[in-house]
């Protein structure tokens, strides 16, 4: 598989390694999501593989999940590469993915190349959405370092003025002012569980644009933030509104309620999506 | 439905653009009638209920003429926007403190406004004139693209021509450039960019390709023999309507501007209109889809043109369409999973295509056919190609893999071009080596 990014040149000292340290998995009990049962029908021959393509949709799937739980738009990962991973189909067309990918940080710096290694397990359920997911990762940022940047990122926010009515992040030419940083990645934070809850064993969403940014006074001094989002989905190339209301503060769990418009409604029909969530606790020692 | 990007006021003008007009119409009369507009200023005033409305209300009738409404009073909560001459800006600030009228300067001297936004325009002119001072590391409009390719065909007429296939359905010119350096009906390599206007970065990478071939010339060998025995065509906008409209209306417009009876519904995915494999299962049916195939195979002109143009050249050698984004580089088949029967050969020449990009900045894109690598497509332009007898079909997935995805920073523009450059260089190269 292709790593993101080329290694270093030959001499030189190596690349210090993400320590694989043993931390417990990150439990989630998805509501809903049952273990797959029955036989497993179907499981690719150790020489050909799954499709490359169900690596790539679960590790995007386990990635969104682990970007929503861990709550921190600082801590974001993107997919480096996937390195191996095994899948297997049962007789209800239901799809069970073990893998193993390297993550890197959302917001990676020049020459940054700290690559996470996480293993997942992401069961899809016939063509439904909310794929259960199992993940561990390596700890890509030190604890106290991921809370200080998020405490940065609160700050920021805070002192941003609410003219961002009618800015678009990024502008029509890719720029995200250094200011509005902050708006993006919180966004994207947020989005993560949107993107989460819609993918499916064959939909996968990115952010492509962000709008309509609001910004309320909460009592307690939380981020209080209301945007609409216009989501890609890949495979049928649509872009979906989203409308989104978080609620964040560092170190406590983020809450969110999301409202998108259906994925290509007919002519003369119209629907929504809803869901909301809150994430648990934050885990300690992530 | 459709998913347009914020900023714009709904229909009609946005406050931006009324002002911009406002403002040019201001330069006109200016320039015609030697308006003097020193120490004029723009006032923004909130009327807060009916009674504060008539009160800016009678200053519009006020005789002699006080104010100019660049935005009328209409309704209370909407704001207004009044020029006031710099002879009147005592009276008219006392007579809306008086009243209790809160207003803000959006403007703070016409004219100092005027004098900037004409020494632009002027600048931007002057610039125009060439292409070594058109930036290449921005992205245009399509008046700039269409200006530069005069200019580009101008500069280099010795070896680039400009041919008109066609025109769009909102009537737009469809322009190949034609790169030749001689010969009659030499083997000839095809390249588009731009089938899906959103994809910004693939327009910009052409125009950075057109540049470095013919730079190139004369100075790198590769290149050199390459065109010395044969033609390149690049189709730069291959869908000038559905690019208009990222610019004017929405950025993230995919499809081109084709209308029909009974659907309310725009456009045309024109890379699902080609005749091989229409109508299966990787399109979609329904006009209101970004995958819509239209309602017939090359019901599109721009898709028209290409077919008309390439079928009556009838030697084309190889075929290079480019999209973004994902990082891949793929050839035929979209519609079916069935592998073409040179796929060993293409699969080796993706594979050094590959190699020879990342080598340039270090950038990792996958390679295979597009069905099973990217998804089922069908009416697709490579497949279509690939059936016609072009053997080397290649589509490009420019940068990235999602993170800015359709919104691809500018200044990754040079980057990407440069290590596509590399990929299609080795695609041509083996077109050149391997004459069929």
């Amino acid at each position: 598989m292709q790593p993101r990014r080329p290694p270093p040149p030959a001499p030189g000292p190596p690349r210090p390694a993400a320590p694989l340290l043993a931390l417990p998995l990150l439990l989630l009990a998805v509501q809903g999501a049952a273990a797959p049962t029955g036989p497993e029908a179907a499981e690719w021959r150790p020489d050909t593989g799954p499709p490359h393509g169900l690596l790539r949709q679960a590790a995007r799937a386990a990635l969104h999940f682990l970007n929503f739980r861990a709550g921190s738009p600082s801590a974001l990962r993107v997919l480096a590469a996937v390195q191996e991973g095994r899948a297997r189909i049962n007789a209800k067309k239901e799809c069970t993915v073990d893998l193993v990918f390297t993550t890197e940080h959302y917001n990676s710096e020049e020459g940054e190349e700290r690559l996470g290694k996480c293993s997942a397990r992401v069961f899809f359920r016939n063509q439904k959405p909310r794929p259960a997911v199992n993940v561990t990762c390596a700890r890509l940022m030190e604890k106290t370092k991921r809370q200080q940047e998020d405490y940065r990122l609160y700050k920021q926010m805070k002192q941003l003025r609410n003219p961002l009515d009618g800015v678009s992040i990024p502008d029509s030419h890719g720029h995200i002012d250094p200011s509005l940083r902050p708006v993006w990645e919180l966004a994207f934070l947020g989005s993560s569980y949107v993107m989460w809850e819609k993918t499916t064993r064959f939909l996968h969403y990115y952010m492509a644009q962000l709008s309509g940014v609001k910004q309320w006074e909460t009592n307690d001094g939380a981020i209080d933030f209301d945007y609409t989002v216009l989501l890609h989905e890949f495979s049928t190339q649509e872009i979906i509104p989203c409308r989104i209301h978080l609620v964040w503060s560092p170190g406590k769990p983020l809450t969110v309620k999301y409202h998108c418009q259906e994925l290509l409604a007919p002519e003369d029909a119209s629907g929504t999506e809803e869901g909301s969530a809150v994430a648990p606790t934050e885990l300690s020692n992530f | 439905m459709q998913g347009t990007h914020g900023g714009g006021v709904g229909p009609g003008l946005s406050p931006v653009d009324r002002r911009t007009l406002l403002v040019c119409s201001f330069i006109l009369a200016a320039a015609l009638g030697q308006m003097n507009f020193t120490g004029d200023q723009v006032l923004r005033v909130l009327a807060k209920n009916e009674k504060e409305l008539s009160l800016l209300k009678e200053l519009e009738g006020l005789k002699p003429q006080k104010v100019d409404f660049w935005r009328g009073p209409a309704r209370p909560s909407l704001p207004v926007d009044m020029r006031v001459p710099f002879s009147e800006l005592t009276d008219v600030k006392a007579y809306l403190g008086s009243h209790g009228l809160a207003y803000s300067i959006m403007i703070k001297d016409v004219q100092v406004l005027l004098d900037e936004e004409r020494e632009a325009m002027a600048k931007s002119r002057r610039l125009e004139r060439s292409t070594n001072s058109f930036s290449y590391s921005s992205y245009h409009t399509l008046e700039e693209i269409y200006s530069w390719i005069d200019n580009f065909v101008t500069e280099h007429s010795d070896i680039v021509s400009k041919i008109r296939i066609g025109h769009s359905f909102e009537n737009r010119s469809i322009l190949v450039l034609k790169f030749s350096t001689g010969g009659s009906q030499r083997g000839a390599i095809w390249i588009d960019t731009g089938i899906h206007s959103r994809e910004w970065i693939t327009h910009a990478t052409g125009i950075w390709t057109a540049k470095k071939i013919v730079s190139e010339y004369g100075k790198d060998r590769s290149l050199t023999n390459i065109l010395n025995a044969m033609d390149i065509f690049m189709e730069i906008v291959t869908n000038p309507d559905g690019f208009a409209f990222t610019h004017s209306m929405n950025r993230l417009w995919r499809k081109n501007k084709s209308t029909r009876p009974g659907s309310f519904c725009i456009g045309v995915d024109l890379n699902r209109n080609w005749k091989s494999g229409f109508g299966g299962n990787g399109s979609n049916n329904n006009p209101c889809s970004e995958t819509y195939r239209g309602p017939s195979p090359q019901s599109e002109p721009e898709v028209a043109a290409i077919v008309d143009f390439i079928t009556a050249h009838g030697n084309i050698k190889a075929l290079i369409s480019i999209h973004s984004y994902s990082q891949m580089l793929m050839y035929p088949y979209g519609h079916s999973l069935e592998p073409v029967s040179n796929q060993k050969e293409l699969s080796k020449l993706a594979k050094d295509a590959v190699r020879a990009l990342s080598e340039v900045h270090g950038i990792q894109y996958i390679y295979g056919s597009i069905s099973t690598t990217l998804y089922v497509a069908s009416g697709i332009t490579v497949d279509w190609a690939y059936d016609n007898g072009i053997k080397y079909s290649f589509s490009f997935e420019l940068r990235d893999t999602g993170h800015y995805g359709f919104l691809l920073p500018a200044s990754q523009i040079i980057p990407t071009a440069q290590e596509t450059w590399m990929a299609i260089r080795t695609i041509m190269e083996h077109t050149q080596n391997h004459p069929y």
